[in-house]
């Protein structure tokens, strides 16, 4: 039977395959540029050292990000769900999301596709951004929902 | 904030611990403890009138309005 447990159970997972992918690239990087130049038709070949700054650079707010989520997890797992921390949580959550989205904005004066990253980046972080205020107020509510007796 | 709780004073009166008084009218003791230092944000009909049962007194015997100093 399906629960809410196993729900986040397959959260935590899939961040740490997100994990385990992130790390990947980060150490193949060399390797996937000179295969994407190679394949690219856009004529790529003098930015090799551009693509890997942008996967370097942009591996520090991912990680960041996937770290900070699976650390909100856990603690909503513990049944830590309305509280301050997951607000500042939240709140580097989405950061990081706006972080990444400048790095592939920069990325776009030598490969213009890179805005299509920026703008499902950007979205993201908004999204994130709109949750973290729910939650803010969430906690307030819970706050004051405390001390009614 | 201007609302003084004299639950203390009541219960005093009445020679009843906390425990026995939660227990009573159905809260916990650190819920009670709350109301009891006044940071309680408010109290429901359903507490305030399990309190009066228990302790045979009015609301106001244990609510009471004090005006800040500045005011």
């Amino acid at each position: 039977m399906w629960s809410e447990e196993k729900s986040i159970s397959l959260t935590k997972f899939c961040i740490m395959l997100f994990m385990v992918l992130l790390a990947v690239v980060a150490v193949t990087a060399p390797w996937l540029t000179e295969w994407f130049v190679s394949v690219s038709r856009a004529g790529q070949e003098e930015h090799r050292v551009y693509f890997m700054a942008t996967i370097y650079v942009g591996f520090v707010p991912a990680a960041y990000l996937l770290y900070s989520l699976f650390k909100l997890l856990r603690r909503i797992e513990s049944g830590q769900v309305f509280t301050d921390e997951n607000v500042e949580l939240l709140r580097r959550i989405s950061w990081s999301c706006f972080a990444g989205a400048v790095v592939a904005l920069v990325s776009m004066l030598y490969y213009n596709p890179w805005v299509f990253v920026a703008i499902a980046a950007a979205f993201m972080g908004l999204i994130v951004r709109v949750v973290r205020n729910v939650v803010a107020q969430a906690v307030e509510l819970k706050k004051e929902a405390d001390y009614i007796v | 904030m201007p609302i003084i709780v004299n639950l203390d004073v009541m219960m005093a009166k009445r020679k009843i611990s906390s425990g026995e008084l939660a227990e009573k009218i159905g809260i916990t003791p650190s819920n009670l403890s709350i109301l009891k230092t006044g940071k309680a944000k408010a109290i429901r009909f359903s507490t305030l009138e399990a309190i009066c049962k228990t302790l045979e007194c009015q609301p106001g015997d244990i609510l009471e309005y004090r005006p800040d100093e500045g005011e």
